[in-house]
């Protein structure tokens, strides 16, 4: 599964972020937000606009394309 | 002494620096908003403190961040002032890890304590002095200022205090190359060896560039894939060293935080969440940010500043000449120095600080919106946009600064991480229409369109952003092509803003405006009333025969196709290139108009309705300001792209009007 097939709401785990470019993936690190990691889906803005996530309670935006290429699972 | 303060963006670092040293830096709730180091002498004198961008490690992605790791990698400071946010600990901790391994003396403000405290964290300071070499460890909150002074007390025993830097066993594969990597520096005198080769199998650039002076860039690239190879071979889901380093420092980090954090209770962010829900809205993210453009409009025109501005004016035109005429009168002062003074002088410089109201209250609600924490909503709302025309969402922070003054707005663009998309957003933030300009359009307005005043000049603004999205696209197409944009944005918890912050930022704001009337405002209108009073014929000459008719003379064909083909507007946007508002002293000076209302009487008979339109609409278009100039030159550090933004606008501001006057000819409009 990827990160944008999932609705807003869900708790998902951080499975693999390789297919994200470089420079986001290391934005993506900074704010913890890695494999492993457990987000919450908190906003979905439409007309494939970006998602808003919360990653022990520090919210990120991020956009769509980027949440294509992040894999994950439900998290348990 | 210097301290050096660092720490996570938007952790309360620069409102801990005001406190400290007394100062008025800007603050505000989203992450970049100092972007440049700012130098203040600390209140008890033991030294200076030094307030740095924020930064999430010591690999700098975006230019802010470069700024930050430059100061503490090359600069001369004897301690690290390094700021934790306490609701975000476990993160904050990353880049402490890494200071103290880079082995400077520390003092940890641990701030935010109030809110960290309403999400149900308790930290033993104590103990996490203990497990990070008894560097020091003060709660406060720097946004009232509680336990500052406890913080600041620990200065300077804490500099005399001779550290070792934090020691983290990376495990056999990855110390066994540091070791070696160590040893090939054995000859170079460095400051903590350990730390830099660290760095640099973290993949960090600017170690890297330093090492390159002594190490043959392909050995390092040897070594650097031989360590990898052998330290992600035999472990499952480490994928590369940095990922390796990051979750070592990361098993340290929950092994301490375990030890000192106790969470009493879990909290939802709802107020936060319910906000969101409104301002993020599927459909009504962006009409919701147009409402309140409209309102700062309704605000700063109809509501409160107009009002207060008419009082100042009736005080200027009224008691304040009469008074000056009397004593200039009876001083005996000659009808020249009457002249420069109640001609030139209060009129020039009145007729602009005439707008002092307007533009304060245009300030406070900027920095209303800058302290709340909407602007990063802000950003992720326009992103897609954005997205389209080949920016991403974070540029349009810096217009949003650049309607207040474009000056900061162009800094802001430092924290854009994609080169050409923050080149791109410096060049075109100037086209925001600033305070400055406002000055214009209330005369005009005020003068031509009384009964739609906040909804015409909120089509000003409007233009400005839709020429500027528009040029975004264009350019980004063909002269700046993306290689691949990038957006992602931290959003932070909304805050209510302080007063004490609020005036203060107004004031630091407007501050500039009120000193541009006092410095060149004032010298521009002793020239150009001077220029007004002489001419070929001798001094005192009829006003159309002055030099500054002559001069305004020179260009004002080139703008009859506009509407506007005076010598009065000539002469007016030409000194407008000093400093917007420059344009409303020439105007007052040359209409020799006692009031406010006067002067908009008499233009009456130099424009219509729609040359005025045309006019204010060449004006927030046709080159950025002097200031600006200055700082688009200064960041983007070539001399080519400085004239590009002043010929692009030139030629835009000129197109634009034209198709806006023939247009509205052509409508039937006057
Ligand atoms: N509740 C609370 N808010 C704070 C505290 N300290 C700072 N703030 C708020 O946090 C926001 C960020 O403050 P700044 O001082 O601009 O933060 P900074 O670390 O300088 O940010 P950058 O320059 O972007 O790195 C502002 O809205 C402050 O009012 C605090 O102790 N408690
Ligand atoms: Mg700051």
């Amino acid at each position: 599964m990827v990160l944008s097939e999932m609705k807003q709401g869900s708790i998902v785990k951080i499975l693999n972020t390789d297919r994200v470019s470089e420079i986001v993936r290391r934005r993506l690190i900074d704010l913890g937000m890695m494999e492993g990691a457990t987000i919450r889906i908190k906003r979905i803005l439409p007309f494939g606009g970006p998602f808003a996530v919360e990653i022990c309670g520090q919210w990120i935006g991020i956009r769509r394309c980027e949440a294509k290429s992040i894999e994950v699972e439900w998290a348990s | 002494m210097n301290i050096a303060l660092a720490g996570n963006p938007n952790t309360g670092k620069t409102s801990l620096f005001n406190i400290l040293t007394g100062s008025y830096e800007y603050v505000g709730n989203w992450t970049g908003v100092t972007v440049e180091k700012k130098v203040g002498v600390l209140k008890n004198k033991v030294g200076r403190l030094i307030d740095l961008p924020g930064i999430y490690s010591l690999n700098p992605l975006s230019r802010d961040e470069g700024v930050a790791t430059q100061f503490l990698l090359s600069e001369d400071f004897s301690l690290i002032l390094n700021i934790v946010d306490a609701a975000q600990i476990e993160r904050n901790l990353y880049l402490t890890i890494q200071l103290l391994e880079y082995g400077r003396p520390m003092v940890i403000g641990l701030n935010m304590i109030d809110v960290a405290k309403s999400r149900g964290f308790q930290i033993d300071a104590k103990n996490l002095s203990k497990r990070l070499l008894g560097s020091p460890i003060v709660p406060i909150v720097a946004r009232t200022g509680k336990g500052c002074d406890q913080l600041a007390a620990n200065f300077q025993a804490m500099k005399e205090r001779k550290v070792e830097p934090l020691f983290i066993d990376y495990g056999p594969e990855l110390e066994q190359a540091v070791g070696t990597l160590i040893e090939r520096l054995n000859h170079v005198e460095l400051p903590s060896k350990r730390w830099m080769a660290l760095q640099f199998f973290e993949g960090n650039s600017l170690v890297r560039e330093l090492l390159q002076k002594h190490i043959a860039s392909s050995e390092l690239t040897a070594l650097f894939e031989q360590t990898e190879q052998q330290v992600i071979s035999g472990k499952t889901g480490i994928k590369n060293l940095q990922q390796h380093i990051r979750s070592v420092r990361g098993d340290v980090i929950r092994a301490i935080l375990s030890d000192c954090l106790t969470r009493t209770k879990e909290v939802e962010y709802t107020f936060s969440e319910t906000v969101d829900q409104i301002v993020t809205n599927k459909y009504l993210g962006i009409p919701i940010f147009l409402l309140f453009m409209f309102l700062i409009f309704k605000f700063t025109f109809d509501w409160v500043g107009t009002p207060l501005s008419d009082l100042l004016d009736a005080f200027f035109s009224g008691p304040l000449t009469e008074w000056l005429t009397q004593a200039l009168v009876a001083v005996g002062a000659s009808d020249f120095i009457q002249a420069v003074l109640l001609n030139g002088i209060v009129a020039g410089v009145g007729g602009v600080l005439v707008f002092v109201p307007q533009i304060f209250m245009l300030f406070f609600l900027i920095s209303f919106i800058e302290d709340s924490g909407y602007m990063a909503r802000v950003a992720m709302v326009m992103d897609k946009l954005m997205e389209m025309i080949g920016l991403n969402g974070k540029a349009f922070i810096p217009m949003i600064i650049g309607f207040g003054c474009n000056v900061p707005g162009v800094m802001a663009a430092r924290t854009i991480e994609q080169p050409k998309e923050r080149l791109l957003t410096i060049i075109l933030t100037p086209l925001m229409s600033c305070s400055a300009r406002l000055s214009v359009y209330s005369l005009f307005v005020g003068a031509f369109f009384t009964q739609h005043q906040a909804l015409i000049v909120l089509s000003l603004y409007l233009l400005g952003i839709v020429v500027a999205l528009g040029l975004a696209k264009i350019f980004s197409s063909t002269l700046l092509k993306q290689s691949s944009s990038m957006f992602v944005v931290e959003l932070p918890p909304y805050r209510f803003p302080q007063w004490r912050t609020l005036m203060r930022s107004t004031w630091e704001k407007g501050k500039g405006f009120i000193r541009k009337a006092g410095t060149f405002i004032f010298g521009g209108s002793v020239v150009i009333w001077f220029l007004s009073y002489a001419g070929p014929g001798g001094l005192n000459v009829d006003m159309n025969n002055s030099y500054l008719a002559m001069i305004g003379g020179l260009i004002a064909p080139l703008f009859a196709p506009l509407g506007f083909g005076t010598w009065q507007a000539g002469a007016a946007l030409l000194t407008g290139f000093l400093a917007k508002e420059v344009v409303v002293s020439t105007m007052n000076i040359i209409y020799v108009a006692p009031d406010l209302a006067t002067l908009q009487g008499t233009m009456a008979n130099f424009y219509s309705p729609l040359s005025a339109y045309s006019f204010m609409v060449f004006l927030l278009l046709y080159v950025p300001c002097l200031a600006t100039v200055a700082v688009i030159k200064k960041e983007t550090a070539s001399a080519r792209w400085t004239w590009f933004s002043i010929g692009y606008a030139l030629m835009i501001a000129y197109l634009i009007a034209l198709m806006i006057y023939w247009g509205g000819k052509f409508l039937g409009f006057q």
